[in-house]
């Protein structure tokens, strides 16, 4: 089976926003319409201080809120371990929004129907190999995607080498693992 | 783990912001809704795969960009080009929206009235604009014209050679606001106005007042990350803890404008604990004794005193850099410190390549060098020979005498057309007036002049101040001359047409000033296409146009960097100079001494420092939807105040303060933050658009140039933009 999963090193991160615009024009959004959110916090006291942020999208669960809670069967889990949303059985009532305990759904007014990070991997990028979009633009290459249930795939070896946890325990199953 | 684990509410508070941003904003049609509308038609087409430059910063960046349907949808970056190394940032992806903008300038612009205009033929704007530049030859002559642009391929060499061909010797770079007294300061020491820290190899680095993560150019953040991970032991110099320190092994802040202090204290430990370079100042340099002779009453305790950083943190520097020494450099910097933000600016850049040469870091790996590149050959086609050659100095040049003529001083041209010396300005890609220095008093100077031309591809500050606008294409819909960039590799790079133009009275830069040569009655000079320019430049390196195309960057690896120490320089003395009687004339030492800054905060007052955020440059991204967003999203326009300081004065995160420097107040909120230092207050340079013409960045935030008096560097010609005092109160205290 293949069941994708994704690293993100905030320890890499510089908060540049280039996987943000980037998403953005490979999923062809609006400009008011992210995938990708940003939290930063700073540590310390000046002079002695620390900074990180941390990028957020769809973790894609296994146990995932969103699809408990959709009525239509629009949000779905399709064979590769990603969460979908079916546009056409959409029918924008913003259950899975509330549901989302990491609010990484957008409401799109131009559709109607409510959209997220998709792991547009397959999607586009011949001769680049697997990637999403955001994976491919990052600047500093803190963003690692691939198959977790290969144990080969580069994706497992940094998790388990740099001992990656989803961001908030792992009460919804979240496949996205952040170092920090 | 725990500490930091983000918490469901949190989660919530941010998220019902962004949910309400997300479902308000109107106005934005999405690439999505726009393909979906015109699918039907056109379903069958290809996706088309076209090399380019990007043009959302000077860097300009190698992209293969996927076109379908006559749309941009997917960009990445070119591996091969030295600048981004296959990775591009957000202003790459979201500036490429630049081209379907709701605010492009679609026709040839003529003011009637206060902010007002109306559009006009090519053939009247032509016209008019010759008729008024032959009358001002015929009168004052050409060194009565000035140009001013923010150098970009074709831009580059379609002014130079129009300005030539007219006899005028005044051509200006954006400089003055940017790297003018780095590269000048430098050029006095070292005969050349760049190097490149070789961070990835070094052992250390100190950078000053420069954060590659900010003003982001991915190739050098590679570097810098390398560098760090590969043990190097990097120091961020800077009044705010940048992005970089992402990867620093240390911040040190500084109170800003007194950079110089900290380097003649660092050299004054390196010469008087003999801990420099003996045979490279022996060998490959002249004038050293000057300075050895000068150093001592910069002591470490003298330097605590101006900058902040305690004495014993100086004197761990300089010997941490002796040690580390040659694969050591302090990095050159850009804007800040030494680029045009000082009285001392100028001097501190010449400064640091003195320092640099006493640890004798030229050219070896791990230290300091300069990148080699291809340049064009000759041209055989009579139709390319250059006008006859400008004997008259650039305008400036006898008051500045220490600014490199490359770029001049474009601040001092606005002047003399407030003075009535300059009688006509044309603007190419250039917000002089909106960025430069104040824009009230450039506003009011570019008035003044008998003729004043903006081309621009959105109105802007400067736009609004001319006569006539010329809607230039945007970056995408046209073919540039070939870009030759220096690189551990150097290549040659295309900008090429990405989209049809979509503006049918947009034209591109070239056919621009090809029309206006003409209509000025020198068009003999132009009588050819760019394709045609592009191919004869491209022969004379073995390459052809076709071929550039197809392949988007050639890289000339047989020209790679080899290092091995710099021996030679392009100098008088064809060593490095510590001594410089251009710089004595210029009313400074021989070799580099203190400055004092114009301004200091006092109790109670501030400097107030301008800085890039990695989403904009200067003025001319703030228009873009897809990066004003993200400021608007996260609060990015907000000034930055230092926690103690807000804390004492009352004032806490996102409260409305009110800031008043002598020229301007303005009103905005402030971000709180332990990350600045505390006589420091930080606007980022990109707010405080006031064009009803630009719907997005219109009344987002404060522009730190409104704040700025009009002033010139003496000697470099930089803007001084953080010459300035503000004070601060909390709205409604």
């Amino acid at each position: 089976m293949t069941r994708y999963g994704m690293l993100i090193d905030t320890t890499n991160c510089i908060g540049c926003f280039a996987c943000r615009t980037a998403c953005q024009r490979q999923n062809g959004l609006a400009a008011n319409i992210d995938y990708i959110r940003y939290e930063d916090r700073e540590t310390g006291t000046f002079p002695n201080v620390g900074f990180e942020v941390i990028p957020i999208q769809c973790m894609h669960c296994e146990d995932a809120p969103c699809v408990s809670v959709c009525p239509t069967g629009a949000s779905y889990i399709d064979e590769t371990g990603t969460v979908r949303v079916d546009e056409q059985k959409c029918i924008g009532c913003k259950y899975c929004m509330a549901a989302c305990p990491y609010l990484v759904r957008v409401h799109n007014p131009e559709t109607g129907a409510v959209e997220k990070c998709k792991f547009c991997a397959a999607e586009s990028f011949e001769g680049r190999g697997e990637t999403c979009s955001c994976v491919e633009a990052c600047v500093t290459g803190c963003r690692i995607f691939g198959d977790l249930d290969d144990p080969d795939s580069d994706l497992n070896k940094a998790i388990a080498e740099r001992n990656a946890l989803p961001i908030a325990g792992d009460r919804t199953k979240a496949k996205i693992f952040y170092v920090r | 783990m725990s500490e930091s684990t983000i918490t469901r509410r949190g989660f919530l508070k941010q998220g019902a912001v962004a949910a309400a941003a997300a479902g308000t904003v109107g106005g934005l049609i999405s690439y999505d809704a726009w393909s979906k509308a015109y699918a039907a038609a056109d379903s069958q087409q290809e996706v088309k795969k076209v090399h380019s430059l990007c043009n959302s910063c000077s860097s300009k960046c190698g992209f293969t960009a996927h076109v379908k349907n006559g749309r941009v949808g997917t960009m990445t970056g070119d591996d091969e080009h030295p600048y981004c190394e296959g990775t591009l940032c957000a202003r790459g992806y979201g500036y490429a929206a630049v081209a379907y903008s709701e605010d492009r300038l679609t026709h040839p612009l003529k003011r009637i009235g206060e902010g007002e205009f109306e559009a006009i033929s090519w053939d009247d704007a032509l016209t008019e604009i010759g008729d008024k530049i032959k009358a001002i030859v015929a009168q004052d002559g050409p060194e009565a014209l000035a140009l001013i642009m923010d150098p970009r391929p074709s831009g580059s060499y379609y002014t130079k050679r129009f300005m030539a061909a007219l006899g005028s010797p005044n051509t200006y770079t954006h400089g003055v606001a940017c790297n003018l007294a780095k590269t000048s300061g430098m050029t006095q020491a070292l005969g050349a106005g760049d190097f490149t820290s070789d961070v990835a190899n070094s052992k250390m680095v100190i950078f000053i007042g420069r954060s590659y993560a900010d003003g982001l150019r991915p190739g050098s953040l590679h570097s810098l990350q390398k560098g760090y991970q590969n043990g190097s032991h990097i120091v961020m110099i800077d009044p705010r803890m940048n992005n970089s320190c992402t990867y620093a092994t240390e911040w040190i802040p500084i109170r800003p404008a007194t950079d110089l202090a900290l380097i003649l204290a660092m050299a004054n430990v390196l010469v008087a604990e003999d801990l420099y370079d003996h045979d490279y100042v022996d060998n490959y340099t002249v004038g050293f004794e000057d300075w050895a002779s000068r150093l001592p009453e910069y002591t470490p305790e003298w330097a605590e005193e101006k900058t902040g950083i305690p004495a014993d943190t100086i004197v761990r520097l300089a010997r941490e850099m002796a040690a580390a020494a040659p694969q050591a450099s302090i990095e050159q910097g850009w804007r800040a410190a030494t680029g045009c933000s000082h009285q001392n600016s100028g001097e501190t850049a010449r400064a640091i390549c003195l320092f640099n040469t006493l640890l004798g870091c030229w050219g070896v790996e791990g230290g300091a060098y300069f990148p080699p590149s291809v340049s064009v050959g000759k041209l055989e086609d009579p139709r390319f020979a250059a006008p006859p050659k400008v004997e008259a100095k650039i305008a400036g040049s006898k008051e500045y005498p220490l600014a490199v003529g490359s770029m001049g001083v474009a601040t001092h041209a606005v002047q003399q057309a407030g003075e009535g010396n300059i009688k006509g300005l044309i603007f190419y890609q250039s917000n002089c007036v909106g960025g430069y220095s104040n824009p009230a008093q450039l506003a009011e100077w570019t008035k003044a002049a008998d003729l004043s031309v903006a081309i621009d591809v959105q109105m802007t500050e400067t736009c609004k101040a001319c006569q006539y606008v010329l809607p230039d294409t945007s970056y995408l819909e046209r073919l540039e001359v070939p870009e030759f960039v220096g690189g551990k590799i150097p290549v040659v790079a295309l900008r090429d047409r990405v989209l049809e133009k979509i503006h049918p009275e947009t034209r591109p830069v070239d056919e621009i000033f090809t029309g206006l040569a003409k209509a000025c009655g020198v068009g003999q000079y132009f009588d050819f296409t760019v394709d045609e320019l592009a191919d004869a430049q491209l022969k004379t390196v073995g390459l052809s146009l076709a071929q550039l195309q197809e392949e988007g960057i050639h890289a000339f690896s047989e020209k790679a960097w080899k290092p091995q120490l710099k021996t030679e320089w392009k100098t008088k003395s064809g060593k490095v100079e510590f001594t410089s009687e251009a710089c004595e004339k210029a009313g400074f030492t021989p070799s580099p001494t203190w400055v004092e800054p114009l301004v200091m905060p006092k109790e109670g007052q501030f400097r107030l420092v301008g800085g890039k955020q990695t989403i904009h440059t200067h003025t001319q991204t703030a228009n873009i939807a897809p990066l004003m967003e993200i400021s608007k999203q996260y609060s990015l326009e907000r000034p930055w105040l230092n926690a103690g300081v807000a804390k004492q004065m009352g004032i806490e995160d996102g409260d409305e303060i009110e800031i008043s420097s002598e020229m301007f107040t303005g009103r905005t909120r402030v971000k709180v933050t332990e990350r600045i230092e505390p006589t420091s207050l930080y606007l980022p340079s990109h707010y405080g658009r006031m064009i009803p013409e630009q719907h997005v960045s219109y009344n987002v935030g404060l522009s730190q140039m409104d704040f700025v008096p009009f002033h010139i560097e003496p000697g470099y010609g930089g803007t001084m933009a953080q010459e300035v005092i503000v004070t601060i109160k909390k709205v409604g205290a």
